[in-house]
């Protein structure tokens, strides 16, 4: 990361104060969002977000697998993600780990809710093949080619699309066996379920430079932030996870403050995602 | 090369219609492009030196890089176009401080070598010799980070560093705008790389290792005082408007002159676009639009 000189940073937070960031976006804008889907063919889902300079792709395998004995009526979902040394040298070797296990941590949260599986934005149930026997194991991997800042809503968002092309094959559970064995399964190559993803919700990370907060920094903005609150929310409005990241404190008023910031702009990234992906899902059924 | 734009920039079904047809009044009827081994025609009878990209095999000339041919009076040689900036003496360059050494500071030229800037060749050193004071003040001057401004000088004698000149109060410290950093074959060599826009009260320097500072005018004679003072919002929004222009004319490749960044400047004035849209499709076809009637009518 290249560093600012003092003038350079007064300018980025001098233009953060007047609402005229350096590419000329008000505080609340997003940078154009490109999505494109089916990029990996070998995977049940796959789908690349492009925000600005940062490009993340994000694929979604499916798998047979045993349910939890906690849980036994719920599948599994398993988040990875991966910090490419191409996006920045020092991602390479052991260098990304960090921010990698932070992004899939939060990212965790946000789409899988608490230990019970309550309140996840991706319904566990709807994997179910048998109960404690034999469900879906899902799992996401998250790759970080090009990095410009806001990796997490990028990510947040391949994920929602990679999600929104999954297609998972229908299973068709051969014959009733005693409890303790195995059913045979047998695994259709016609059918495919789409995955239901009406309430895989998005995340809107917050960034604060001096006292205002705006959305999706750039890397050089985000040089610049004391803290940084990510907040993802719903179609309904409702908060499906919050992450803090960054040194300073904040007051818990500024939290609440950024909450109602977020739902606010939830609104119109939900919307314009929404038409993102369906024209993705549109174009790749065409080629 | 106009495939890979239309990817990067989104245009729609007419936006690339009217994209493809301004490029292609914009392909030079001359095609002086190169591919390495083609060879470059000339008469046996004049006397041609050979410069870079070329060389001699079985008496025929080929070039060795992949460019464009140019003839310079008697010389031939190849110009190659995404290379990284090679430091010409006499080249205005914007550089940023990468290291503090014991008496001199390492800047960053988006080069194959990095700058030397030493006390002796900042404004206000009439042949200074260096006290151990001055050293311990250096970082008084110029720390980390800070873009300076300064022509390029002779080389070392390894070739490690390139010796960086900021004598008069032209050159000097930066601060108060942006850098921003665009493909070096972009900026000419010109007798100016200096441009003070009066009308907005803006400093545009553009260096010839790609790097180009936007920012408000320095007032002050003394480059190295900074002033603290914050840019108010008409100042701010023409820089931006600027950097971005500039960031429109590098996306498509076309060399960055004054004029034409104050053309686009303009145009984006005319047609009501927002800062921001400046980035987006639509705006980046009328640019396209606008310079193949300005080279054809030229």
């Amino acid at each position: 990361m290249v560093g600012l000189s003092i003038g350079e940073q007064h300018f980025v937070k001098g233009g953060i104060a007047q609402d005229l960031r350096t590419d000329g976006r008000k505080r609340l804008t997003y940078r154009p969002i490109y999505v494109e889907t089916g990029v990996i063919p070998q995977a049940n889902g796959s789908a690349r977000v492009k925000i600005g300079g940062t490009d993340v792709i994000a694929s979604v395998k499916a798998e047979i697998g045993r349910p939890s004995s906690l849980q036994p009526d719920k599948g599994k979902v398993a988040v990875f993600i991966d910090c490419s040394p191409t996006a920045e040298p020092t991602f390479g070797g052991r260098g990304g780990e960090e921010l990698s296990s932070e992004l899939a941590l939060a990212l965790q949260r946000c789409l899988l809710g608490g230990k019970s599986g309550a309140g996840a934005g991706i319904n566990l149930s709807s994997l179910l093949i048998k109960e404690g026997k034999v469900c879906w194991d899902l799992y996401i991997d998250g790759l970080v080619i090009s990095s410009d800042g806001n990796l997490l809503d990028a990510l947040g968002a391949a994920i929602k699309a990679a999600l929104t092309n999954t297609a998972i094959p229908k299973v068709n559970v051969s014959a009733e066996v005693a409890d303790d064995e195995q059913p045979e399964i047998d695994i259709s190559d016609e059918e495919y379920l789409q995955f239901d993803t009406s309430s895989v919700p998005v995340i809107v990370t917050l960034t604060k430079v001096g006292t205002h907060y705006i959305v999706d920094a750039t890397a050089e903005e985000e040089s610049q932030m004391s803290s940084a609150v990510s907040i993802s929310v719903n179609r309904v409005g409702h908060i499906c996870g919050l992450t803090k990241r960054g040194g300073s404190g904040l007051d818990p008023s500024v939290i609440l403050d950024m909450i109602s910031v977020a739902k606010h702009v939830t609104e119109t990234l939900m919307s314009k995602l929404d038409s993102e992906i369906s024209a993705a899902e549109a174009c790749e059924d065409e080629s | 090369m106009g495939k890979l734009r239309e990817v990067e920039l989104l245009l729609n079904q007419t936006q690339k219609v009217r994209f493809e047809r301004a490029m292609e009044r914009l392909q030079s009827r001359t095609n002086n492009s190169v591919i390495v081994a083609d060879s470059i025609p000339f008469n046996h009878d004049e006397a041609f030196l050979k410069g870079h990209g070329t060389s001699l095999v079985d008496g025929e000339s080929l070039t060795t890089v992949c460019g464009v041919v140019n003839h310079v009076d008697k010389l031939v040689y190849v110009r190659t176009l995404r290379a990284r900036y090679k430091a010409e003496v006499g080249d205005i360059v914007v550089g940023r401080v990468i290291e503090v050494a014991q008496s001199r500071w390492r800047v960053e030229l988006n080069s194959t070598q990095d700058g030397l800037l030493t006390s002796m060749n900042m404004p206000d050193a009439v042949q200074k010799r260096n006290t151990s004071v001055d050293e311990l003040n250096m970082r008084n001057i110029l720390v980390e980070d800070d873009v300076v401004c300064a022509q390029v000088g002779e080389s070392q004698r390894d070739g490690s560093l390139q010796l960086l000149l900021a004598r008069s109060h032209k050159y000097g410290k930066l601060h108060k705008g942006q850098l921003l950093k665009v493909d070096p074959y972009l900026v000419r060599r010109s007798n100016l790389h200096f441009h003070f826009i009066e009308s907005l009260g803006i400093d545009l320097i553009l260096g010839r290792n790609g790097f180009i500072w936007v920012g408000e005018h320095a007032q002050s004679n003394d480059p190295m005082v900074v002033d603290n003072e914050i840019i108010s919002s008409k100042t701010r929004q023409s820089i931006l408007r600027i950097g971005n222009a500039i960031r429109v004319l590098s996306t498509l490749g076309f060399t960055l002159t004054p004029a034409v960044i104050m053309e686009t400047f303009n145009l984006s004035h005319t047609e009501n676009v927002q800062i921001h849209d400046m980035l987006g499709s639509e705006f980046h076809v009328l640019v396209t639009e606008r310079e193949a009637e300005r080279r054809t009518r030229a």
